[in-house]
């Protein structure tokens, strides 16, 4: 007898898709540039806000959100790989594929903090950093792009594979969260309160909040000589 | 005899390498200190047209806007001799060796570049800030066209 279980929850779903078209649409922007060049930063911090909300919801979101219940050590990705397991959510492949992700991205958001395009775009906390530090960065920020890149192209492969061969169709649990598990299974699966929901959305906005508003920047950076209004006259 | 001959081989090389290198960097000094200059500039454009318009000052970006233009119209191209794809001007260069052997599309940035940069100081002198805005989205697109196409990403 099986049975429907949500094994992925809302937030968690939202915020993939979030973050699906958080890229795409980064992407676009950086490559564009122009005038689109500040959206691309405020998506960037959309997508810091969505990384931060997906750290703290990999503690306390319901089980299979959890990193405890896919977290790829070799171990268990042998045990995978000889066709050993037999879980719901990520298993461990799809897992050590979600913290590469998350972790590139982490580096691209990081990074582009810092960044600056000689134009006219710096980053939200370039202050904090010199000119030479910015740039080095930069550049880091546009190679791990390619980075980013394969892994996405390697995680479509991954679910069109699942598709074809496997004919498990991976995107509808993703749209709706649904899985068939057996009735004996489905006791596994705690659900997140909406207290935590609003706890992890509070601090990821904070943190957002204090970047973009520059309150991070006034924290570590000493007071400044104020600069006069009006510009010198010669 | 055969060591003095060596040694003024050695010697007139060595001068040589100093002395080609010299007239490289001297162009990459240059290069860099115009677009530095036409970055401060741009700055102010971004910050009194795009992010705060209500510190608009016509005069000063119309200043800002020519300043770019004037850097744009120097005859820049001077300053990308043979072999300045190595050297240090205030800081190692990041040209790519592909702009020496793209010369279309070098010519298609640079002159994308003055295009835009002239139409922005001619908008400038309007003082409608809607299309100041606008034009100079266009000029930056066209800056970030040759860096796409010919600057090393990795910074040095």
């Amino acid at each position: 007898m099986t049975i429907r279980i949500k094994v992925w929850d809302l937030p968690l779903r939202i915020f993939h898709w979030l973050l699906v078209a958080s890229v795409v649409a980064a992407f676009t922007t950086g490559e564009l540039g122009g005038l689109l060049i500040d959206w691309h930063g405020r998506i960037g911090l959309l997508v810091l806000g969505l990384l931060v909300f997906r750290l703290i919801w990999g503690f306390i979101g319901s089980s299979y959100a959890r990193f405890a219940s896919f977290f790829p050590t070799p171990a268990r990705i042998l045990v995978y790989l000889k066709g050993g397991w037999k879980g719901h959510g990520h298993n461990p492949l799809g897992g050590l594929s979600v913290l590469a992700l998350l972790g590139i991205l982490a580096i691209l958001v990081g990074t582009g903090l810092f960044a600056n395009d000689d134009i006219a775009f710096e980053g939200p906390l370039s202050a904090l950093v010199n000119k030479d530090l910015s740039d080095s960065l930069t550049g880091w920020h546009e190679l791990i792009f390619n980075v980013l890149a394969g892994l996405v192209a390697l995680h479509v492969a991954a679910i069109v594979f699942y598709l074809k061969v496997k004919k498990t169709n991976l995107v509808i649990p993703m749209v709706t969260g649904e899985k068939s598990v057996p009735v004996t299974e489905a006791s596994k699966l705690k659900h997140a309160g909406t207290v935590h929901f609003v706890v992890a959305l509070a601090v990821s906005g904070i943190v957002v909040w204090a970047i973009f508003s520059g309150e991070l920047v006034h924290f570590f950076q000493p007071p400044q000589v104020v600069v006069p209004a009006t510009t010198q006259n010669w | 005899m055969k060591s003095k001959l060596l040694i003024a081989l050695l010697l007139t090389l060595a001068s040589s390498a100093v002395l080609a290198g010299k007239a490289e960097d001297a162009q990459i000094k240059s290069r860099q200190s115009a677009y530095g200059f036409a970055g401060w500039n741009s700055a102010k454009i971004k910050d009194q047209v795009v992010d705060h318009p209500e510190t608009y000052n016509k005069d000063q970006v119309i200043a800002a806007a020519n300043a770019i233009a004037a850097v744009a119209n120097s005859g820049l191209g001077a300053l990308y001799g043979p072999g300045t794809d190595q050297g240090t001007g205030w800081k190692q260069t990041r040209l790519k060796p592909e702009f020496f052997e793209k010369p279309e599309e070098v010519k298609k940035v640079a002159t994308d570049f003055n295009r835009e940069a002239n139409e922005l100081a001619k908008v400038a002198a309007t003082g409608d800030i809607g299309a100041i805005k606008t034009q100079f989205g266009k000029l930056s697109e066209s800056c970030k066209a040759c860096h796409d196409s010919f600057r090393i990403k990795e910074a040095r």
